[in-house]
């Protein structure tokens, strides 16, 4: 099952093609992303990012075409295979952050180091130090702000350490303040070595990211369609004068 | 960590544990009160049964051979054998003797009164106090196994020439309570006037020693009315009534170990030599039909509470999957397998079943008290099987109730619920 080119790509789809019905959420989608590479998927809603990002994350399966993460073929795991699959090998950062409303930070870490394999507190508390969280060990998600509740996402999405990590929309629910610390931690976190996916339609948020994939009606575009389609949606002078920029770079 | 989970869940979100708890409780008092019930009914109802008087009737082997008895089945007068009075007490030591109510033996026959007239005389006990194995102060008599004789007056004491007249043959001769009537020299008073609905009502009823003393029987006595605490005949009981002997030893001694009327019976021929014990079955059959039909009537009811605590609980269960559809959905997307998720769901009603099952025991107690107050009297006794039925019951509905929303998790894509599809 692995590749030989495991080591130099980290994702890598093959006419990747999803439908539901007669509705062709996907159609051919080839993406590569290198290891330790920052890309930003791209477009507008109905685009077909979350679509690509859930067959990505192991959360759905592709209709047709090969998906190859970590040099291991997705297209080929049951659901069992998938779901083991999730537990070792990528981190999920959700914009709405899915915590456990009655666990405190620290278990909510804790948890997916629980269903990866077994607890490890000082590592949890370590993943929430890096994400500047060390004061907010034992405080519920209640008592969190947003950019906090998304950093203690985050955390629980580094904790065991996986080649991979996927945000979807990670900052759609924060302030312009959180939203740069946010991202500001998947900068370090780059520079570290982590492979990082992040879906947005956010073009401010995509120019933080080392290359953007652009989709549209389902296929991989070239950017000035998709980034104007995308910048039109995008509230603020400021995102939309930074998309027409970076959509006239060459 | 489940545990941790588990403590967290009950600690930061108690509403719906405290609902499940609820419904648990409800259930699991209803369920203890009705147990309880149902195990203590039988020796009640049988109690509160005794009112229909005797249940066994003792005669001489003899006298019981013969075709006609005299006036009545329980009045076997004629008859020249008799039994001793002095076996009596070995009735109070037989294997059942905790289910004998009461006894009172009898002696009749015809007395000339010192004014000529002839009358009926019933010997028996009132409220003879007697010396038995085991019990200091015992009491037995017509008191204790005829509550439904009706005296006028007062009941005699068993150790004084005092009779009670018969209402029939009072109002034949203008006798009153309080009079005094002569027989051999003695006088006799007249305590009170019994109705009982029954041939006593023509004869004049007096303590034993003066019935013996009047026929010339000493020492002896021509039958016995027993009331026993019996449970309902089966096929077993009845198969030992009509042959003991067709029984094998295990049979045997199944039936001699349960109180059924006629192993009771059994026994007591064994305890009193040439006697023959007969159920009265007008009274011992309709004791056995009435009790049965109760304790169908609460198995019934328990299971209709039973099956309503089950629905009950998989409603809620149902209602708190959809509410924590999204920790499920997490829980599997960060690589749960379907059974850590429902094993969750799962402790959670078990914890819960527990803890409601518990004050359910405690309430169906006092429930159980309550309806024996009311009905009998007396409260049910506590009986502490009920503690653990109730417990594994209560975490059996819980695991049923759940049971359908866990198969509900195992089908739960986590994509969906993620993004708020399902």
């Amino acid at each position: 099952m692995k590749k030989d080119m495991a080591n130099a790509i980290a994702v890598e789809t093959r006419q990747v093609g999803k439908k539901f019905g007669s509705v062709t959420a996907l159609d051919g989608i080839d993406i590569r992303v290198g290891s330790g590479e920052f890309v930003a998927l791209m477009g507008a809603s109905g685009s077909g990012k979350t679509t690509l990002m859930n067959i990505l994350t192991c959360l759905d399966t592709a209709s047709s075409g090969e998906v190859w993460l970590d040099g291991v073929n997705a297209a080929t795991l049951d659901e069992e295979g998938r779901r083991e699959f999730r537990a070792r090998h990528i981190g999920l950062v959700f914009q709405q952050f899915h915590l456990i409303p009655y666990l405190n930070a620290l278990e909510n870490v804790m948890l997916a180091q629980h269903y990866h394999s077994v607890v490890d507190q000082p590592s949890a508390r370590a993943a929430l130090e890096l994400v500047g969280m060390e004061h907010r060990l034992e405080h519920l998600p209640s008592q969190l702000s947003g950019g906090e509740q998304q950093r203690v996402c985050i955390a629980r999405a580094l904790v065991n350490r996986p080649p991979i990590i996927f945000a979807d929309e990670p900052t759609g629910n924060l302030d312009e303040e959180n939203e740069n610390r946010v991202l500001d931690i998947f900068e370090k976190l780059h520079a570290q070595g982590h492979t990082i996916v992040m879906v947005t339609h956010n073009p401010v948020l995509g120019h933080r990211a080392e290359r953007i994939v652009y989709l549209q009606h389902g296929r991989i575009v070239d950017a000035p369609e998709a980034i104007s389609a995308t910048a039109r949606q995008t509230n603020g002078s400021r995102a939309f004068a930074m998309a027409a920029s970076e959509s006239a770079r060459p | 960590m489940i545990l941790r989970m588990l403590r967290q869940s009950w600690r930061r979100n108690p509403r719906r544990k405290l609902l499940s708890i609820a419904t648990v409780f409800l259930a699991a008092s209803l369920l203890s009160a009705l147990m309880l019930v149902s195990i203590d009914i039988g020796d009640q109802m049988a109690r509160e049964m005794k009112s229909y008087g005797a249940n066994i009737l003792m005669l001489p082997a003899e006298q019981a051979a013969l075709p006609s008895l005299g006036d009545g089945e329980d009045n076997p007068l004629a008859g020249q054998s008799s039994l001793d009075e002095s076996e009596l007490p070995n009735i109070m030591d037989i294997f059942w003797r905790n289910n004998i109510a009461g006894f009172a033996p009898l002696l009749s026959g015809e007395v000339k009164l010192d004014d000529g007239l002839a009358v009926k005389v019933v010997g028996t006990f009132f409220d003879k106090r007697l010396t038995v194995p085991d019990e200091d102060d015992y009491h037995t008599g017509q008191r204790t196994i005829s509550p439904f004789w009706h005296v006028q007056g007062e009941w005699p004491d068993d150790e004084k020439d005092e009779a009670l007249a018969g209402s029939a043959l009072a109002r034949a001769h203008g006798w009153r309570a309080g009079m005094e009537l002569t027989v051999g020299g003695a006088p006799l008073r007249i305590a009170g006037l019994l109705t009982s609905g029954g041939e006593e009502e023509d004869a004049l009823v007096v303590p034993l020693r003066l019935a013996q003393q009047w026929l010339d029987m000493p020492g002896k006595i021509q039958a016995v009315r027993v009331s026993a605490l019996t449970v309902p005949e089966n096929d077993l009981s009845k198969r030992a009534l009509r042959d003991p002997d067709s029984l094998d030893a295990e049979t045997y001694d199944l039936w001699y170990c349960t109180a059924y009327v006629s192993s009771i019976a059994h026994q007591l021929e064994e305890a009193v030599s040439g006697s023959i014990a007969r159920p009265i079955w007008q009274v011992a059959a309709s004791e056995g039909v009435i009790i049965e039909k109760i304790q169908s009537l609460l198995i019934m009811a328990t299971c209709a509470a039973l099956l309503a605590a089950a629905m009950g609980i998989a409603s809620l269960m149902t209602s708190v999957l959809m509410e924590r559809s999204r920790e499920i959905g997490l829980m599997k997307a960060l690589g749960a397998h379907d059974w850590q998720a429902s094993l969750l769901f799962y402790a959670e009603a078990i914890l819960g079943s527990l803890a409601g099952g518990l004050l359910g025991c405690l309430a169906g107690w006092g429930l159980a008290r309550v309806i024996g107050w009311q009905l009998f009297d007396e409260p049910l006794r506590f009986s502490w099987i009920v503690a653990p039925c109730v417990l594994l019951i209560s975490v059996f509905i819980a695991v049923a109730g759940t049971w359908f929303p866990a198969r509900r998790i195992a089908r739960l894509y986590p994509v969906e619920v993620l993004h708020g599809r399902a």
